[in-house]
């Protein structure tokens, strides 16, 4: 599972924020890729995507968090869209 | 001080628009004259020159007040402002993608019609406009 946290520099409440979204999303999932975006390296892509407050978190390249979400949310999130992977695998395997 | 009528002149605005900054909470009369006029202070023309430069770069009012609340305000930093200014970049950006689709279906409409002198009924842009919708 993919996940693109999508910030801008300068804000040191979100630079611990990162870090702890990260360690939250490292234990949620075993196929884990994080992927930290400074928007302003980035902005096609993240215009493509949607955002328009910052930070924000997309999961597989859609947005779902315009803004920080806690530990716990993060987690819930990714393991209602895993559930729903395996469900789809199990509909139709491959 | 200042009346409405020369604050006005001096910010190139209308004193219209200075009522209605007013009643949007983004600037306020100093005093009141014995007449019971406005009266301005010589900062409410640097604040109308920062509403305006706002603007000028896609900030609504509204959010135009939140910067002026957060250049009051010591616990902000300039990095609460570059971050209000990145937004708002991202909003104008995926507006241009929209307007930037919308000018390429157009495209495509015009390119539909190659014969001007249709009549009406057999109008190419109309006909694709209602196949979008579904009728045939």
């Amino acid at each position: 599972m993919k996940i693109e946290l999508i910030y801008t520099e300068g804000c040191e409440k979100c630079a611990a924020a990162r870090h702890e979204l990260r360690a939250a999303a490292a234990t949620a999932v075993h196929d884990l890729v994080w992927r930290e975006i400074n928007v302003l390296d980035e902005v096609d892509y993240a215009v493509q995507l949607g955002v328009i407050a910052l930070p924000s978190i997309a999961i597989d390249g859609q947005l779902v968090f315009a803004s920080l979400p806690s530990g716990l949310q993060l987690q819930q999130e990714m393991a209602r869209r895993e559930k729903d992977i395996l469900r789809d695998r199990c509909v139709s395997p491959k | 001080m200042l009346t409405i009528g020369k604050l006005a002149a001096i910010a190139h605005v209308s004193p219209d628009a200075l009522r209605y900054y007013e009643r949007e909470k983004l600037i306020a009369p100093t005093a009141k004259s014995d007449g019971g006029y406005r009266l301005y202070d010589e900062g409410a023309v640097r604040r109308i020159r920062f509403i305006k430069q706002a603007q000028n770069c896609g900030f609504t009012l509204s959010e135009i007040g939140e910067l002026l609340t957060l250049r009051s305000r010591s616990s902000a930093c300039c990095g609460d402002v570059r971050k209000r200014a990145i937004e708002k970049k991202l909003q104008l950006e995926s507006k241009i993608r929209a307007m930037k689709a919308m000018s390429k279906a157009l495209d495509g409409l015009v390119a539909e019609c190659t014969e001007e002198s249709h009549p009406i009924d057999d109008c190419p842009i109309l006909s694709a406009l209602d196949r979008a919708n579904g009728i045939r």
